[in-house]
């Protein structure tokens, strides 16, 4: 079922709407010299004074992605001191980061060490046992990127802690978890799926963000 | 190993083959070196010492093979120095010299060599290598562990272990000991897998690892002997009593006196034909019911001997029917169309009478949980009601034709029932689903195993089939041999493990079958007058009770020899109020 696009037409798009939108992203992301740049030219006003945080904020994440993780961690500590306390699983990635970089940089019996010291205490959960038995597993390969727990090493997985940190500081900080720009496209995905199963009759084929906007 | 303590190196079993008979000293393990390049010619075993010569009659036990089972057999019970005369006399050795330095290198704890050695022996395909050098190394990572050795064992993972490429899993679960050795699961229980096991268990998992040409497995003479003992238990026919009388000496054969044949006691309390008997579960109690309309109570006691315990009168029509509550405390009576009543086994107290007015009941069970009950109706329904006569539920339809048997399957979901002249239906109450059994002449009359998995139907053909229901139908087996051509005549199962097949006859013979093979094996003379109903008590595989139209009921059990002269012993005279 597809919507005709005639009908987008009846719809006005407020342009205040579409800077909130842009500057939401530019936040969430830490882009401040951007930021700064877009909200002069667009003659808006500024968001109330996240800059400096922005700053903090860009840093821990970036820490947190090249997989400096004691740097990450203290810098948390420094910019919210309850967060990490409060969110044990972050706290535990985090730290697992740091395992997994002494592990690429073939720093053995460090990593032991750092695990024993660090990793195990969370082992009375059994929720970590787990995910401890997986970091653990790659101290038993003198080529760890081919072992099976390959994955644990990988860009991806740094990215994804990194962003759920920052999603965390963001809502610390009573901000939205998610930029509205990713909110929008999520709903917009969801409700086209949704609409595509009710009348699922016509090809259905996923909605794709990519099609969509190339039209 | 037959009582050699684990900590002592097997020293004497551990030598070279018999060529170096002459050096042959009685102290050691091996320590020269210099034997490894003897140890390659014995890599491949045992050629040229009449590998095929075959003893025994039927020329296929091996003599190779025997000798060495039975030095295996030597050596586990711990006759050192016998097993190794043995070796010497008749030049052939247990294990070849490679094998044998391999065992001493785990004992002694020897990984690394034990590694190497283990590659030495011929005739194994890479995987079982693998295998168990993985076993051997997990050996030596935990004692490095347990040593302290934290380093060393983390290098033995990495640089020995994980190279291996088999049982990543355990390889993954060891890492995670390095880093804690004494974790504990959740529970606080210890784990079983971080002990250390000793060298000589060590020892016995290579051997199911290694093929057993190249490692006789332990025990196997005494495995062999127990498969034995297995078959000839299965192959004898009157196979009734427990195992401990099994002898190595001669084949077991059962001879036919464990089989109840005799008669132990006439039960007289009857004023007329009793139709049906039953023991209870727990063969504590035996109930029979008559058509003089009462139920008696017997106690089995300790000595066997039965005495009557309740009269249970009050119904006013000859009672076909018993059922025993599925814990023995109360049991169940059917009045041939007319009510079922619920006793109490220990009071003889009636605590229910169950009726359907206009209609009579003409069968009854309970539903496993002991809490409700089903009833046959002469409508042909079947009702089902709670203790305190509250009817739950009534299936209508042709369901329960005028026939006194109805049973329960053992998941309890199927009620079992004859719905037609030639037909069982197997009805699962809640599920409203429905199974059937077809034969091609009438239903007489049928039982239930202990376990309900088999069912016995006795036909109108003189013939009764037994059928296994545990999932789907199958007819397994027919007995023939007794008679039944006007009355309702019941069979049922028996005997140790229900090995047999008893049933009540018109001749006023009880007869007997072994359940496997079909064969009739006894016919019990006795009665005088029609046998209707046999029961076997569950809980004493020697005791039989068998109902007849002689107004009498017999206990049947095995040739004691201090039986009384006539080996009558009237059991109505002294007890006379039911009291035991």
């Amino acid at each position: 079922m597809d919507v005709d696009p005639r009908q987008w037409e009846n719809i006005d798009v407020n342009d205040k709407d579409i800077h909130n939108i842009v500057l939401s992203y530019l936040v969430h992301n830490c882009f401040k010299d951007t930021m700064e740049s877009f909200v002069s030219c667009a003659g808006i006003e500024q968001p109330a004074d996240h800059l400096e945080d922005m700053e903090k904020r860009k840093r821990i994440f970036h820490s947190a992605l090249d997989g400096d993780a004691l740097k990450a961690i203290e810098l948390t500590e420094e910019f919210t001191p309850d967060l990490l306390e409060n969110n044990k699983d972050l706290h535990f990635d985090l730290l697992s980061l740091h395992f997994a970089k002494l592990i690429c940089l073939r720093k053995c019996t460090e990593a032991l060490g750092f695990a024993q010291l660090k990793l195990t205490p969370f082992g009375t959960m059994q929720k970590y046992v787990e995910k401890i038995e997986d970091f653990m597993s790659l101290l038993a390969y003198e080529e760890p990127e081919k072992s099976p727990m390959f994955h644990l090493l990988s860009l991806e997985y740094r990215q994804r802690v990194a962003d759920n940190l920052n999603r965390e500081i963001l809502a610390h900080a009573n901000l939205p978890r998610y930029s509205a720009a990713e909110r929008l496209i999520q709903q917009a995905t969801v409700v086209r799926q949704s609409l595509n199963q009710e009348f699922g009759k016509d090809g259905n084929q996923l909605f794709s963000l990519k099609d969509f906007l190339e039209r | 190993m037959g009582g050699v303590e684990h900590e002592d190196p097997p020293s004497k079993r551990v030598k070279v083959s018999s060529e170096e008979s002459e050096s042959f000293s009685n102290s050691s393990s091996l320590r020269e070196p210099a034997r490894c390049s003897l140890s390659d010619s014995m890599a491949r075993p045992l050629e040229s010492r009449g590998d095929d010569e075959v003893v025994g009659v039927k020329g296929v036990v091996k003599k190779v093979e025997l000798v060495r089972i039975i030095a295996e057999a030597l050596y586990s019970l711990g006759y050192e120095k016998t097993g190794a005369h043995l070796e010497e006399e008749s030049g052939i050795p247990l294990h070849s010299a490679v094998v044998n330095l391999f065992m001493q290198q785990i004992i002694d704890g020897k990984w690394d060599e034990s590694v190497a050695t283990i590659h030495k022996i011929g005739l194994m395909d890479e995987n079982i290598v693998k295998l168990a050098s993985f076993v051997i190394l997990e050996q030596k990572f935990f004692e490095l562990l347990d040593g302290e050795k934290v380093m060393d064992a983390l290098k033995t993972l990495r640089t020995e272990i994980a190279p291996l490429g088999v049982h990543t899993n355990r390889l993954h679960e060891l890492s995670s000991l390095i880093v804690s050795p004494s974790q504990t699961a959740i529970d606080g229980t210890s784990d079983q897998r971080l002990r250390i096991r000793s060298r000589k268990k060590l020892l016995e998992e290579l051997k199911t690892l290694l093929p057993s040409t190249v490692m006789i497995p332990e025990k196997r003479l005494v495995r062999l002997v127990e498969q034995a003992l297995d078959l000839q238990r299965d192959a004898c026919r009157f196979h009734n009593s427990l195992v401990e009388e099994m002898s190595l000496l001669t084949d077991h054969q059962c001879g036919r006196d464990h089989i109840p044949s005799q008669t132990l006691q006439i039960l007289e309390e009857h004023s007329n034909e009793v139709w049906f008997l039953q023991f209870s579960h727990n063969g504590e109690y035996l109930a029979s019911s008559s058509s003089d309309c009462l139920v008696i109570i017997w106690e089995v006691k300790v000595d066997g001997r039965i005495s009557l315990k309740h009269r249970l009168s009050g119904h006013q029509k000859p009672v076909s029917y018993i059922s025993w509550s599925p814990d023995d405390h109360q049991l169940l009576t059917c009045g041939v169309e007319e009510a079922v009543r619920r006793w109490d086994t220990a009071s003889g107290e009636c605590l229910h009478i169950y009726e359907k007015s206009g209609l009579g009941l003409i069968n009854c069970a309970w539903a496993p949980d002991g809490r409700r009950i089903f009833c046959g109706v002469t409508d042909k329904s079947i009702c089902m009601w709670d203790l305190e006569g509250k009817e739950v539920e009534c299936w209508k339809g042709q369901k329960s034709i005028r026939i006194s048997d109805l049973g329960i399957s053992s998941d309890g979901k199927q009620l079992i029932t004859v719905c037609k002249e030639t037909m069982i239906s197997l009805f699962g109450w809640e599920s409203n689903s429905e199974k059937f059994i077809e034969e091609d002449h009438t239903i007489i009359s049928f039982a239930l195993s202990k376990d309900n998995r088999f069912l016995l139907v006795s036909l109108s053909n003189q013939e009764l089939h037994l059928w296994s229901i545990d999932g789907s139908v199958i007819l397994v087996a027919k007995y023939r041999g007794h008679k039944r051509s006007r009355l309702v005549v019941r069979s049922c199962f028996g005997g140790l493990e229900q090995a047999f097949i008893a049933s009540g006859s018109e001749d006023s013979q009880v007869y007997i079958w072994h359940r496997v093979s079909g064969e009739l094996i006894l016919t019990l003379p006795g009665h005088s007058g029609a046998v209707n109903c046999v029961s076997w008590n569950p809980a004493n595989p020697h005791m039989l009770a068998s109902a007849s139209d002689d107004r009498t009921i017999r206990i049947w059990g095995i040739n004691q020899v201090n039986m009384t002269q006539n080996g009558r012993h009237s059991n109505g005279v002294c007890y006379c109020n039911g009291a035991t």
